[in-house]
């Protein structure tokens, strides 16, 4: 009998506590965030924010959650939005943005905004966020989701190797690369091979918006939902058979790695000296900067070559934005809104800048970083603003707007495998998978269709 | 779509399933025309299983001849199915047998309803977490969906047919089905030499028994990060080993031809100390007697090996083959996504990874689940296939 009572008297305090739960939660509104990274530093970041943001408003909760990849973090968005458990604010990365507005679970920035100019005393600023960033997330001249992580892919080189292999300038063509690398591999010690990159969609976009050409028709999918993609134009075909030629004289290391995967093999090649220059995103330039001096060599980033034959236009960002949920209360929204904007000011986004290499999103970051004299400490880190900054603005270089981008992303990594690893012609290739493309993007537009 | 179209079916399905029911029956003197109208119910129900949630679209006038016998395909495995329960239940109650019949011995409960309330528990968790997603996944199979995408359509069954005709999806079928034979056939070829030897009567065995079945506590996942370390092409010490022993390296991971062959080492490595562990524990069971008297009539050590230690081996054998390809289907998963990613050239991408291809890194979940429907049928082929061929040969003792 007493084991009954003890029971019955803990199940009554069970149930007192589950009621009163509510009551005090109610006073707080609850804001969960859920972001792509598990790292300490971008991760543990994040939520060191997300405490100070609680201490400063404390009329809200923020509660950060890691996912291991962006992949994952979009599947368990759509699980959570079949179940009705979406949170307030969720990272999508940038090819998943078509995604993200087809699904219809959030709601564009400037229209939660609905005109204003400060959110609980956040200044709005939007104009503060430099051009190709802007450009990227503004679809149909409406603010649609809000950056965070932003990067450019650029070069990393070893500058002791080629230096000594009679190499004067970085080169910044393809032309130039062909020809430092034909140095490098003729010096006494020369690497293995002369430069790698990470076989990930990514960079293949890359090259093809910097020669000013279109990924999909409808200008890149900006002027009217994309439905065949264009990247078996010249551009694509270019750079697939320099990329060609490169591996047939022994200049490229192609790891065998795809998309994800790619990354690692990159940084063991580069950080072993078995190549010279990595093509990679700034993201992680502190992370290669700090190879060299670990490994006693100077690194130094620059521009992502480009193809001399049609110039240089620009490059496409790279990263993730923070998206608002659909369908929050008035007081969530604005919550969720303060913190986005809180999260994104200045200070913030040039401390997320020295922690991690991805871009100082804001113009006043810039300038804040530059007067403390952080550019001239750490040139590298100056690189990937530089060159999204002198990028001009087109419909190639505002990037693609696609649906089922990340499936079509392995579609176009799989054709650069076939062209490595086969004597298959580039142009022919390029035209199967654009062909596989064009199957997927009818598709998803088929149960996208208004 | 013909509106007559699904009664045409369904009266081809009936007349099929009588005729059916009157073959598999044909032993009972008993009313020809109950049989055949049960059969006809049964062969129409049968055909209705699969053709109703398909709306007969298989047999519309615009789609291709693949899918129409496709069509043909799946009715005739539900006029099977539903005329074969038939042919049983009416069997039963023709010899006025009771249907769950349990052989009575002193003590059991009569009936067979306490049965199943003792089982409820099981059965629900079974339907559950296994049947229904099971045949959710059917219905998954006919559709386009995307994950993230709340609309979804019916597309019949393309998901199924286009693979037919999908070089891609034939190249993975081929690859999965060489490298689980590569798998099974050197990971059980070693583990029996290398139990012959660990069995020998040396001093320490125990330990180097227990240094052999170590790797089998590995996840495949781990396994395939630490040969990613060691084949790695530019800074691997396998590579290294090979280059200063014999002046020659392998490019493990980015060619087409080594890559299938270092997912086979590793898969092999893994599973080799579960075979071991097997094969000392059957020689153990090996009668000694048997040996030495043929030892004493003169069989030398091979024909003692291969004529009484391999037949007084084979139950074991026979199970090890059926895990083996089970663990080549289904558990190298782990090995290929962290070793090579299914590349280079899709090389080494199995029929497993393919449905985490296209369901997990694409989001089609319509042609993920009809590819693993698929892989489904297959692993219950070659389950049926080994029963019938190895079964016969085993010698499973006194």
């Amino acid at each position: 009998m007493r084991l009954k009572n003890v029971l019955l008297a803990g199940a009554i305090s069970a149930l007192a506590a589950l009621s009163i739960a509510p009551a005090i939660a109610q006073e707080v509104i609850e804001i969960p965030t859920w972001i792509a990274f598990t790292d300490a530093g971008r991760l543990g970041w994040t939520q060191e924010r997300a405490a100070e943001f609680n201490a400063a408003f404390p009329q809200y909760n923020v509660t950060v959650t890691g996912y291991s990849n962006y992949e994952e973090l979009f599947a368990s968005t759509a699980l959570a939005a079949e179940q009705g458990n979406l949170p307030a604010v969720v990272q999508y990365f940038e090819v998943a943005t078509q995604d993200a507005r087809d699904s219809g679970y959030f709601t564009s920035i400037a229209e939660a905004l609905n005109g204003r100019t400060e959110v609980n005393g956040i200044p709005v600023n939007l104009d503060d966020i430099i051009a190709p960033v802007s450009a990227y997330y503004t679809v149909d001249g409406n603010f649609t989701s809000m950056p965070w992580n932003t990067s450019s892919s650029i070069m990393f080189t070893n500058l002791t190797m080629a230096a000594a292999a009679g190499v004067e300038a970085i080169p910044t063509t393809w032309a130039e690369m062909d020809a430092a690398c034909t140095l490098i591999m003729a010096a006494d010690n020369a690497p293995e091979y002369c430069f790698t990159w990470p076989n990930h969609g990514w960079f293949f976009e890359q090259w093809v918006a910097q020669q000013n050409g279109l990924y999909a028709n409808n200008d890149n999918g900006r002027a009217d939902r994309a439905t065949e993609v264009a990247f078996n134009n010249e551009a694509g075909v270019a750079l697939l058979t320099w990329l060609d030629e490169q591996a047939a004289k022994g200049h490229l290391y192609y790891s065998g790695a795809q998309g994800g995967d790619s990354w690692a093999t990159v940084d063991q090649a580069f950080s072993t000296q078995q190549v010279a220059m990595a093509v990679y995103s700034s993201s992680d330039t502190a992370l290669y900067t700090q190879t060299g001096v670990d490994n006693g060599f100077e690194v130094v980033a620059s521009f992502l070559p480009y193809n001399e034959a049609t110039g240089w236009t620009g490059n496409i960002i790279g990263g993730a934005s923070l998206w608002l949920t659909a369908g929050l209360s008035e007081e969530a929204q604005d919550g969720a809104l303060t913190w986005l904007l809180w999260l994104t000011n200045t200070e913030n986004a040039a401390s997320w800048h020295q922690v991690t290499g991805y871009i100082a999103i804001r113009n006043s970051s810039v300038d804040l970083l530059a007067e403390e004299g952080w550019f001239d400490e750490n040139p590298n880190f100056r690189v990937a603003s530089d060159q999204l900054a002198q990028s001009e603005v087109t419909p190639a270089t505002a990037g693609a707007l696609l649906g089922g981008f990340p499936a079509i992303r392995n579609i176009v990594t799989q054709a650069i495998d076939t062209v490595l690893l086969t004597d298959e012609d580039p142009a022919a290739v390029l035209d199967a998978a654009a062909a596989e493309a064009n199957a997927l993007l009818e598709e998803y537009n088929l149960l996208n269709a208004e | 779509m013909n509106p007559s179209t699904p009664l045409l079916v369904l009266a081809v399905a009936a007349a099929v399933g009588a005729v059916l029911l009157n073959l598999l029956l044909r032993k009972q003197s008993r009313g020809m025309l109950l049989v055949s109208a049960v059969g006809a119910v049964s062969g129409a129900v049968g055909a209705a299983a699969f053709m109703v949630p398909l709306n007969f679209c298989t047999f519309e006038a615009e789609r291709d001849p693949v899918d129409f016998w496709f069509g043909i395909g799946l009715s005739a495995i539900g006029i099977l199915a539903v005329t074969g329960l038939a042919s049983w239940v009416l069997n039963s109650i023709l010899q006025r047998r009771r249907l769950f019949e349990v052989q009575s011995s002193p003590g059991a409960f009569r009936g067979s309803g306490l049965a199943f309330l003792f089982l409820a528990p099981t059965l629900i968790i079974l339907v559950l977490f296994l049947y229904y997603p099971f045949i959710d996944t059917f219905r998954l199979a006919t559709l386009l969906a995307r994950l993230g995408i709340p609309r979804t359509a019916f597309v019949c069954v393309d998901n199924f047919t286009r693979l037919v005709s999908n070089n891609d999806y034939l190249q993975v079928l081929g690859n999965t089905i060489w490298q689980s034979i590569a798998i099974v056939g050197f990971s059980i070829g070693l583990a029996l030499l290398i139990a012959l030897a660990a069995y020998q009567p040396v001093k320490g065995a125990r330990i180097y028994r227990a240094l052999l079945i170590w790797p089998y506590a590995i996840s495949p996942v781990v396994a395939g990060i630490i040969f990613l370390i060691l084949f790695n092409p530019t800074g691997g010490i396998i590579n290294y080993a090979l280059q200063s022993a014999f002046n020659f390296s392998i490019p493990w991971l980015n060619n087409p031809s080594a890559a299938p062959w270092a997912v086979i080492i590793v898969s092999v490595w893994k599973s080799l100390g579960f075979n071991i562990l097997f094969y000392i524990a059957g020689l153990q069971n090996v009668p000694k007697d048997l040996l030495e008297a043929a030892a004493i009539d003169g069989a030398n050590i091979f024909q003692r090996f291969f004529r009484i230690t391999v037949p007084m081996l084979s139950p074991i054998t026979f199970f090890l083959i059926i895990t083996n390809t089970t663990y080549a289907f289904f558990d190298t998963f782990g090995t290929i996504d962290t070793l090579t990613g299914g590349g280079p050239l899709r090389s080494t991408a199995s029929m497993m990874y393919s449905v985490y291809e296209v369901g997990i890194q694409n989001n089609d979940l319509g042609k993920a689940a009809a590819q693993s429907i698929v892989l489904f049928i297959f692993v219950i082929g070659l389950t049926i296939v080994q029963f019938r061929t190895a079964g016969q040969r085993v010698n499973y003792g006194a």
